[in-house]
């Protein structure tokens, strides 16, 4: 706020443009939880998802590119849902994520069963002692591959990683920035379980480590 | 396919026959898409309603074999009026939960309406307060290339086009659907 | 009482900002703060942003309650789960000049009233109350997809909206 000068208060800013209908009907009418519940079928999302891979692949040049495009998209949606199911939650645990473990949590359980009506399948910390920053949410078979069909020629590429943008949103708001990245790790024998397994690597940075160092002091 | 049974038919499909998603990852992933592209193009809204209408053709082309197989649809409808039923009580009921109203026939039985009294793509959106927006950007112009690409799969070439939209502070969102031709002349479908 | 709320986003930049003054005994609404008042209170606001940051990583409540003081300036402070600050600076009326408000200069003094005493338990609710409706505004403005991290909210409706959580709860 330091260089909000006397004349450039945000409130002289405002601007009265919009219209609005004549019933006055606006985004501030609707209750935030009035689609808490709501169901769309399934098949309306794989269909936006396939238009977004497809519009965004003619606009990179490889699969890497693609794929960080993908967690651009996502990535505002994370910065969202982490106000808004944070204030779903109950008031007596409606609290702000402070360590690396609360946050993830709030990931495996609250982000994925409103966004894939379960729980993660696994949360784990990386048994690399060189890697002590790197920790990882497993899905068995995330929703997002199970209808993209990947061309062969882009077999690396892991379609989830718009969900990994969506991680890095919740995670980047809730100031603790990291890097996420979504890697298939399935088997690709027949009769493979899991055949669609994926790992969302989350890399913090090096000052969400000294953050938690320091409140563990405390 | 009289009204009644459509909306018998949308329900029942919805119901037992889709899989479903929380509402809200489909809204959400919608409006990033829509940011994305007024991004992309610069805030050309023009060009943002062509590429959604664009994807929505996409879609509407793959769509329409689901559609069929999920209503078991084996028939043509007979006529336009009927393809309106469909479109309103099974086609939107088993994609979006939704049944918009159909209105406003020109005599000819070529050109209707659907008034959206409810749209899931709206929800928790506000349009830039950037003064061409609101005149420019029609937000759900998606559903107008769904409806083209499907609807030209199954032999009728048709033009859908939003009129109004609460989003821009109209008082309905309405979208125009005409028919252009049946694509296949030879086999009119009233002679089916 | 006079009031003076901002919206600090996650880069110390202000998003909103309102004054208004205390609509209950009687109270018309306004903000009495003079001219000076107004800068003043803004580099208070601003100064309290540290003590939120040694505030804000030991304690995970979204409303902080009273967590700073300036002779008779107070700041109460409330923090998103996106990491953007809600700053009410409360001025109980005993050192601001009233002038013309009529009987409201003896029942404001009260000690029950709402704001009089400024850590009292029936202040800290209604100023959570307040909070938590303008959180719930605030949400519905960040989750339109046009809405981006630390944009400015210049909706007139959601003036209006933290204008009558104002008059509803102080």
């Amino acid at each position: 706020m330091a260089h909000l000068g006397p004349g450039k208060a945000a409130s002289s800013k405002e601007q009265a443009g919009l219209r609005y209908p004549s019933n006055g009907k606006t985004i501030y009418h609707r209750p935030l939880n009035r689609t808490k519940t709501a169901e769309l079928s399934q098949s309306s999302f794989a269909y936006l998802f396939s238009e977004m891979v497809t519009y965004a692949q003619r606009r990179v040049t490889g699969i890497q590119e693609l794929e960080k495009r993908l967690n651009l998209q996502g990535h505002p949606i994370g910065l969202k849902l982490l106000d808004l199911l944070l204030t779903r939650e109950p008031p007596r645990s409606q609290t702000r994520p402070l360590t690396i473990i609360a946050l993830l949590h709030f990931i495996k359980i609250n982000l994925w069963t409103h966004l894939f009506g379960r729980q993660a399948d696994r949360l784990e910390k990386s048994s690399d002692p060189d890697a002590p920053d790197e920790y990882m949410i497993v899905d068995n078979e995330p929703l997002v591959n199970a209808y993209i069909s990947v061309p062969r020629e882009m077999s690396q590429l892991n379609c989830a990683a718009f969900v990994a943008g969506i991680i890095e949103g919740v995670c980047d708001g809730a100031m603790f920035p990291a890097r996420v990245t979504a890697h298939s790790v399935g088997g690709k024998e027949e009769g493979e379980m899991w055949p669609g397994k994926t790992v969302f690597l989350v890399k913090f940075q090096p000052e969400v480590l000294e953050r938690e160092a320091l409140i563990g002091k405390g | 396919m009289a009204s009644s049974k459509a909306s018998r038919l949308g329900e029942e499909v919805w119901k037992t026959r889709m899989d479903k998603v929380n509402a809200e990852l489909v809204v959400l992933t919608y409006g990033t898409i829509v940011a994305q592209l007024c991004k992309d193009f610069d805030s050309d809204y023009v060009e943002v309603n062509k590429q959604l209408d664009k994807m929505g053709y996409n879609i509407g082309l793959r769509l329409i074999e689901d559609y069929l197989a999920k209503s078991n649809t084996v028939r043509r409808c007979s006529n336009f009026r009927e393809t309106a039923e469909m479109i309103a009580k099974v086609g939107f009921k088993i994609f979006l939960n939704i049944t918009p109203t159909i209105t406003n026939w020109t005599s000819d039985g070529k050109q209707f309406s659907l008034v959206f009294d409810e749209n899931p793509f709206a929800d928790f959106v506000e349009l830039p307060d950037d003064g061409r927006a609101q005149d420019e950007l029609w937000y759900s112009n998606i559903l107008c290339g769904v409806l083209r690409g499907a609807l030209e799969m199954v032999q009728m070439q048709v033009e859908a086009h939003f009129v109004s939209d609460v989003l821009r502070g109209n008082d309905t969102t309405e979208m125009r659907v005409s028919l252009i031709r049946y694509i296949d002349d030879e086999l009119p479908p009233e002679d089916d | 009482m006079s009031y003076h709320f901002a919206i600090i986003g996650t880069q110390d930049n202000p998003l909103f900002e309102y004054e208004f003054g205390t609509s209950k005994q009687g109270g018309d609404g306004q903000a009495r703060f003079s001219e000076q008042a107004h800068h003043l209170n803004q580099f208070v606001l601003h100064s309290s942003l540290d003590i939120v940051e040694e505030v804000q990583w030991t304690n995970g409540q979204l409303y902080l309650k009273v967590i700073d003081k300036f002779f008779t300036n107070y700041i109460s402070c409330f923090i998103t789960a996106g990491n953007v600050k809600f700053l009410l600076l409360h001025q109980p009326t005993a050192t601001a000049t009233a002038p013309g408000g009529g009987g409201s200069s003896t029942t404001t003094r009260s000690s029950t009233s709402v704001g009089a005493n400024p850590t009292s338990p029936q202040t800290e609710e209604a100023i959570k109350n307040f909070f938590a409706e303008v959180y719930d505004n605030y949400v519905k403005a960040v989750m339109s997809p046009f809405y981006r991290v630390n944009m400015e909210i210049r909706s007139p409706v959601f003036r209006q909206r933290v204008a009558a959580a104002g008059r509803k709860y102080l």
